[in-house]
């Protein structure tokens, strides 16, 4: 089987279209008010520290995904029982977008049309590019993202012009001290979004040049964290905390507030549109991360599995929460602990510390170094 | 006349019968055998009456010359047949085959000369317009090529016509078409090799390249492809490029078509290969990029900002021929919101009296202008007028009097099918063409979030194609900044010394880097 190939742009363009995914529609960063800007801005700064300790973690076996890692610290038998829990909670994650994103569209663009509908839809999508290959996915994302960049330029543009933006909203700058800031980190903003790159350590392998791979995935997570810290301004600006915090999809109602002459007025579709991108890629990350872990642990190719679980994400995300305040309790309170540290952070450091141990007795008795493939050479023969 | 010829006859039979007798250098071969090699010929041509047979004498020696008298020169012909059979009176009888050589060079001067071994060689040869000769004693048959090169004249391009720049374009007759190409690049690595395609039919392909530029991989998967064709008949470009592209079951041309020389020319210079097929005015270039439909060659013969400027009409017009009536449908059916609120009320206003929605209504209107886009294209051109006095009362205002559709509605289908003719090839907007009924369809169940779903499918789909191994999409995604001279805008051209990356072309770089050619000091300076 051929290795899919993406490109330095191509990663860059995955990580912005992830990022910004479900966070720009949602909103983050809203338990610091008006500072949100800056918790953005902090958790930027861990953001890069995360994805760089990812990046650290497969370089320590090159060319090896995130569930071949895991095999090789804790066994096949054990590891299985590890990726079974990653697939279903990439599954679940993708779901939980897709849900983000079906809720927005019953409330701007289509309220008669039921979410199962707008879930299957952009499922089936998702299944298709998926099917397609990984190399798909990415120059999707690649012929797309100029066109986000320009429709939050004219967003931008036409805040202005329309006169809705009052700079003073953002004062006070640190009203309440660092405690909102704090409080809106941990864990929100570590976890969601920048922990969710844990499902990135399956495509690493995918890119061409890995040496280059850690600054251009830095640069990545930096220019999506400018764009969601703009976008936060922005929405502070022209809507101010109150009403973000009534507002149930904070841009959606700043692209509302544009208003030229009497002809530009209702600009959602195009906002829709960004977000609706974001949406695909961000789910098609996370289907694509589990479709991995069953290629892994079944041994077929992956194709196989894109558009049948694409459509069992679809199911997910509609039955995960009854209404979509149950969906964001549900994504505040509960997601974080019990399923985002631990597999985001607890499971990789485990895996940091069995791997660099491993790999240091290793390196007293050299035979330890070709641990992995021997595993490999004991697995062939019975395959 | 006759006694004279009788007298040669028989002294040439006595000859024959000498050489029979054992004098003969030249050795008897079975097939060569003038009476059975006839025999199989007329059964294998059967009834046609243009196949004709003409025995005779040529230097004393019993020959046949075989021919389709539809396919020959008949000019060359007369002359040549002539010479041929007017024998001197002290000619010597040829014995061996490089006397036959050497007599046929003074009697036939350059025409191309080929040995024959077998009879399913003869019957080809006859079949491309030679003049096959067989003589009585030789191992060898010998055709000579005498193809009547009866042709159109060169006209101007008919359907890639340009403002300023070569006025020819390709003909039916391939090696016109070969060299039209040849003399824009006087070059000896441009190469043209022959392929014959179909079963029945053998038509030529010839495919044209530069050597050591081409990229060699799509040269060796071209011709793969060509030699593993198995169809009976090829009659057009158009049955190649089915048979070779990598995916039949899209939308987008995968393979360039172009009518002018030129632009065949300049693509070859590019590292392209070009196929000419025997009977078709139209070239294909492999591989193909999506972008490659969107330039033109007279972009560089234009001034440098209208070249940019006109590209950038050219891609609007794709996505407006796109996605307009989609829009209409889909802003109409479920987001009425999105518009000005006095814009709404004039729509509503001109929809009163209209009793379709509006999907029923584009939907009419758009197959009512593609029946007439055929109706235009097939009919007589004695009846050309009333077509066009027609149509225009089908879809104009009288059928918004009428009250089956708005005003709107005409304005916007007319905007789509001006944007439909602009592209460049052809058979590109054939992609916009059909892909906005589907537009249409999703936009009617799920309004703009359906015209978003599909144009993402879209671009999955031309991101997943691929022309002999390049991604469809190159150098957009993958992403190339070297190769963006020469996709949006222009460069002047000067500054296009490299090579399209994309293509992997073996020779990257087309001319050393120069600067703007700089004039004169400025005065005081």
């Amino acid at each position: 089987m051929l290795k899919e190939n993406i490109s330095l742009t191509q990663l860059e363009a995955l990580l912005l279209n992830f990022l910004l995914g479900s966070a720009i529609v949602i909103g983050i960063g809203t338990d610091a008010k008006n500072d949100a800007w800056i918790a953005i801005l902090i958790a930027t700064l861990i953001g890069g520290g995360t994805i760089l300790f990812y990046w650290f973690l497969m370089n320590r076996l090159p060319g090896k995904t995130l569930y071949e890692l895991l095999e090789f610290c804790f066994g096949r038998k054990f590891a299985i029982l590890l990726s079974h829990g990653y697939i279903v909670y990439f599954l679940y994650n993708s779901g939980r977008v897709i849900r983000d994103f079906g809720e927005l569209m019953a409330s701007a663009l289509m309220p008669n049309t039921p979410i199962e509908i707008i879930s299957l839809t952009i499922c089936f999508v998702i299944g298709y590019i998926l099917y397609l290959g990984l190399e798909v996915l990415a120059r999707t994302s690649e012929i797309f993202t100029p066109y986000l960049f320009g429709f939050i330029f004219l967003l931008t543009i036409f805040l202005l012009v329309s006169g809705q933006i009052e700079m003073t909203r953002l004062l006070p700058v640190l009203g309440e001290g660092f405690k909102p800031i704090l409080k809106s980190l941990f864990p929100g903003l570590l976890t969601f979004p920048f922990g969710e790159l844990i499902v990135f350590t399956v495509i690493f392998l995918n890119v061409t040049d890995t040496k280059k791979g850690q600054k251009a995935s830095l640069i990545g997570v930096g220019v999506a964290s400018f764009l969601l810290i703009f976008s936060s301004i922005l929405m502070i600006v022209t809507l101010g905390v109150d009403g973000i915090l009534r507002s149930n999809f904070p841009l959606l109602s700043t692209a509302r507030e544009v208003a030229i002459g009497n002809f530009i007025e209702r600009i959602d579709a195009i906002v829709v549109f960004i977000m609706m991108l974001g949406i695909l890629v961000k789910g098609s990350v996370f289907l694509y991360g589990a479709l991995k872990g069953l290629e892994y642990i079944y041994k077929k190719p992956f194709r196989y599995f894109s558009i049948p679980f694409a459509m069992l994400v679809a199911f997910y995300s509609v039955l995960i929460s009854v209404n979509f305040a149950d969906h964001l309790q549900e994504g505040l309170k509960l997601v974080p602990y019990f399923l985002h540290l631990p597999f985001q952070f607890g499971i990789p450091a485990v895996m940091l510390v069995i791997l660099l141990w491993k790999q240091r007795k290793g390196k007293k008795n050299k035979t330890g170094w070709n641990y992995g493939s021997n595993q490999k050479a004991k697995k062939n023969p019975g395959t | 006349m006759a006694p004279i010829r009788r007298l040669r006859k028989t002294r040439a039979l006595k000859k024959i019968g000498e050489i029979k007798e054992g004098k003969e250098i030249v050795k008897q071969e079975p097939s060569n055998s003038l009476l059975s090699l006839k025999k199989t010929l007329s059964g294998a041509f059967g009834k046609s009456s243009d196949f004709r047979v003409i025995e005779g004498f040529i230097n004393g020696r019993a020959g046949i010359l075989f021919y389709l008298e539809s396919m020959i020169n008949p000019k060359q012909m007369i002359k040549t047949t002539s010479k041929l059979f007017a024998s001197k009176k002290d000619a010597q009888p040829f014995n061996t085959l490089d006397e036959f050589r050497s007599f046929s060079r003074e009697i036939f001067g350059g025409v191309r000369c080929k040995s024959l071994k077998d009879d399913e060689s003869v019957s080809q040869a006859i079949l491309n317009g030679s003049l096959v000769i067989v003589i009585e004693g030789l191992t060898e048959i010998v055709s000579f090529h005498m193809l009547n090169t009866e042709k159109r004249a060169l006209a101007e391009p008919s359907t890639q016509t340009v403002i300023r720049g070569p006025k020819d374009s390709f003909i039916e007759a391939v090696s016109t078409n070969i060299s039209l190409i040849r003399r824009r690049i006087k070059n000896p690595k441009l190469t043209f090799e022959k392929f014959t395609i179909g079963k029945d039919t053998q038509t030529s392909v010839f495919i044209g390249y530069m050597d050591g530029i081409v990229n060699e991989k799509v040269l060796k998967e071209l011709k793969d492809r060509l030699n593993g064709i198995e169809v009976s008949a090829i009659f057009d470009s158009g049955n190649i490029e089915e048979l070779i592209t990598d995916k039949t079951f899209t939308f987008f041309p995968l393979a360039l078509n172009t009518e002018r020389p030129d632009s065949a020319a300049a693509n070859i210079m590019d590292g392209k290969v070009a196929i000419l097929v025997d009977g078709s005015p139209f070239a294909l270039m492999v591989p193909a990029v999506f972008v490659n439909f969107f330039e033109i060659s007279e972009d560089f013969y234009q001034p440098l900002y209208l070249g940019s400027f006109l590209r950038f009409i050219r891609y609007l017009s794709f996505m407006i021929a796109l996605i307009t009536p989609s829009v209409y449908v889909g802003v109409l059916t479920y987001h009425q919101e999105l518009l000005p609120t006095s814009f709404l009320l004039s729509i509503i206003a001109q929809r009163e009296g209209v009793p379709f929605p509006a999907v029923v209504e584009v939907l009419l209107m758009e197959i009512t202008f593609e029946i007439l886009r055929e109706a235009g294209i097939r009919m007589p051109k004695a009846v050309g007028q009333m077509v066009s006095i027609v149509g225009a009362l089908v879809i104009g205002q009288a059928a918004a009097e009428a009250g089956i559709i708005s005003n709107i509605m005409i304005i916007i289908m007319a905007i789509t099918a001006i944007a439909n003719f602009v592209a460049p090839v052809y058979s590109f907007s054939s992609a916009s063409r059909l892909i906005r009924f589907l537009l249409i369809i999703s936009a009617a169940i799920l309004g703009l979030y359906g015209v978003f779903l599909m144009l993402i499918l879209m671009v999955a789909h031309l991101c997943s194609l691929r022309s002999f191994g390049i991604p469809y999409l190159s150098p957009l995604a993958p992403f190339i900044l070297e190769d963006q001279k020469d996709v949006f805008i222009r460069f002047p051209y000067w500054a296009m010394n490299n090579r399209p990356k994309y293509l992997e072309s073996e020779k990257a770089i087309k001319a050393n880097p120069v600067a703007s050619p700089s004039p004169p000091p400025m005065k005081g300076e």
